[in-house]
């Protein structure tokens, strides 16, 4: 884990500009939230997911997660089919808070044109960049 | 096609009607117009940046520009409405570069707040007579403490008292004058007003009660305040006198106005417009307990109210139930609060008001930091409803005054009060909780 400014940016991930991370698994890919997302949303109270077997695509928005003051759409860093939802988040929606690159992940998809989408994200070097570049921004 | 929303004004009440609206249409277009530079701020952190407490003015902006752009919401600022066309649905508006444009709307909220009230004394205009209520008020504000020897507050409520303690915090202190024959005299009865003064001159600050500015003296810049016929010294004079709704747009576009003044509107903070809402300090309000209507300018009411007009306005469902105009503060050490009516004016409305007072401790009195509490509560004797209560204490007066407003929301009577379940541990409370042995007080008295 490494931090940029007050953000950490988490090792073997793939970063999406609008604060949502990919992890290769095998053959399939985990989504989550980064900790600059979840930071400016702050305390999430509530999350909309699809079903297990829903299709996503890249730069889409998939469903939804909602803070005390903000709502955001969540957006698929690549496309696939949903394999898995963290169940989890129902109940403590807050886990996103947490330990966004962890127990606060989103959904598991069977990614559909991974080698192809996986150009059009930032590896984590990007992301260190482009992060040091927006805490700057401020 | 999206729906256009369009909001005129970015503080409390804007905002918190952004912010609903986006929660309830996620496509919607959602303009939000501000003519100040800064959106979003709390005012009522103001003096509080003036005492020291809060190290600079930018840390009272809530909401971040990156907020704006998370929620897709297109904000203007330093942009200004030049008129309103109902019937096309469409408004004018001026950017901060001097350029026109349109903008149409499917529905409009007007959340254009109020703007500080100067007496028209003679002598108002001079230099050093300052008001506080923007940002820019501030840094004029903290700019002129620098150099001043001597202040005057005119107007003991509570922003001119929690400024009155930034001025002490500065080494200057002020003297207050207060018009009315009692400080915080739309929240507080004498007795309790008293006590509160009492605390604020322990502190070497002179107060003058039931009389008013006459006059402002000096040249182009203020050198004293003439008060019943007295001079006072003053190189700097806060005009602390309450605020006056902005409905200026209102009235040019058709928007009824109430017998407030202020912009009129429903329980789904509609106005008589179709399509146009209206929420925060332009509007008034319902008294949840008398159902008459009046002005409650409160942050608070503010954020309630726009969250209510943001969800209507962007589609959806979501009504206003009224106002009990709970409020709370804190300077010279002391926390005070109140909610509901004051005896004075429970006895203007024609009831026979009852009250118990009782004072006690706010931890243990054994315990070291025990501070001072009273407790005032006030109570209507036929059905003995609480209708207000009044606490001053040297701490932990929130919590108390949300309690009591929750139980005049619910109609509750000093009889229930009395008995309630509360709690206490010694560093937190006494074991008899202070509120319900002041319900104890009334119930005595409704029964001798």
């Amino acid at each position: 884990m490494v931090k940029v400014g007050e953000y950490e940016v988490q090792e073997g991930l793939y970063y999406h500009s609008e604060h949502f991370w990919a992890k290769v698994e095998g053959d399939s890919v985990r989504f989550g939230a980064t900790d600059y997302g979840q930071k400016a949303l702050r305390e999430v109270v509530f999350i909309e997911l699809p079903k297990v077997g829903d299709e996503v695509s890249q730069n889409e928005a998939y469903g939804t997660v909602e803070s005390v003051k903000a709502v955001i759409d969540l957006i698929a860093p690549v496309s696939g089919k949903i394999k898995e939802i963290n169940e989890k988040l129902t109940d403590t929606p807050d886990l996103i808070n947490n330990n966004p690159y962890g127990d606060g992940w989103l959904i598991l998809v069977t990614p559909s044109k991974l080698d192809d989408e996986l150009k059009n994200l930032m590896t984590f070097e990007a992301a260190l960049t482009w992060y040091q570049e927006l805490a700057k921004g401020g | 096609m999206p729906r256009k929303i369009v909001i005129i004004g970015a503080n409390a009440a804007g905002s918190g009607v952004a912010s609903a609206a986006r929660k309830t249409d996620r496509e919607a277009e959602i303009t939000i117009i501000e003519r100040e530079k800064y959106p979003a701020y709390s005012r009522c952190g103001l003096p509080f940046v003036l005492a020291g407490e809060i190290s600079e003015f930018e840390k009272l902006i809530i909401f971040p520009l990156a907020w704006y752009k998370m929620m897709k919401l297109n904000l203007l600022t330093e942009t200004t409405v030049q008129s309103i066309d109902v019937k096309e649905k469409s408004i004018m508006i001026k950017s901060a570069d001097g350029k026109e444009s349109t903008l149409p709307y499917d529905t409009l909220v007007l959340a254009t707040g109020a703007r500080s009230f100067i007496p028209p004394v003679k002598g108002y205009d001079k230099d050093g007579v300052l008001a506080l209520r923007t940002i820019q008020d501030g840094i004029k504000f903290k700019e002129k403490m620098k150099s001043a020897k001597a202040a005057v507050i005119v107007g003991a409520g509570f922003i001119g008292l929690e400024t009155a303690h930034a001025l002490f915090e500065n080494k200057i202190n002020p003297i207050i004058v207060e018009m009315l024959p009692w400080i915080c005299p739309t929240v507080f009865d004498q007795d309790t007003a008293n006590i509160v003064q009492k605390k604020i001159e322990e502190h070497g600050i002179k107060v003058i009660v039931g009389k008013g500015v006459e006059e402002i003296l000096g040249d182009t810049s203020v050198t004293g305040v003439k008060v019943a016929g007295e001079t006072i010294p003053a190189d700097m004079v806060l005009m602390a006198t309450g605020v006056r709704s902005n409905t200026e747009l209102a009235v040019q576009m058709g928007v009824e106005l109430g017998i407030t003044k202020a912009i009129k509107v429903n329980s789904r903070m509609a106005t008589n417009i179709s399509d146009v809402y209206s929420c925060g300090d332009c509007v008034e309000s319902q008294n949840m307990l008398t159902g008459l209507i009046g002005m409650c300018q409160l942050g608070t009411t503010a954020v309630r109210q726009a969250k209510v007009a943001g969800t209507n306005a962007a589609g959806g469902y979501s009504v206003f139930p009224g106002v009990l105009g709970s409020s709370v503060s804190t300077f010279f050490g002391v926390e005070i609060g109140a909610t509901g009516l004051t005896e004075f004016q429970a006895t203007r409305l024609g009831l026979k008001p009852i009250s118990g007072v009782v004072t006690s401790k706010t931890r243990a009195d054994y315990f070291p930091g025990a501070k001072d509490i009273r407790v005032k509560i006030v109570a209507e004797p036929e059905f003995g409803r609480i209708i207000g209560c009044q606490i001053v204490a040297g701490e932990e007066v929130t919590q108390r005054v949300n309690m009591i407003s929750a139980g005049i929301q619910k109609q509750m009577t000093i009889f229930e009060l009395a008995k309630a379940d509360t709690c206490y541990a010694p560093p937190v409370n006494e074991t008899w909780e202070p509120i319900a042995l002041a319900a104890e007080m009334a119930v005595a008295k409704l029964r001798r």
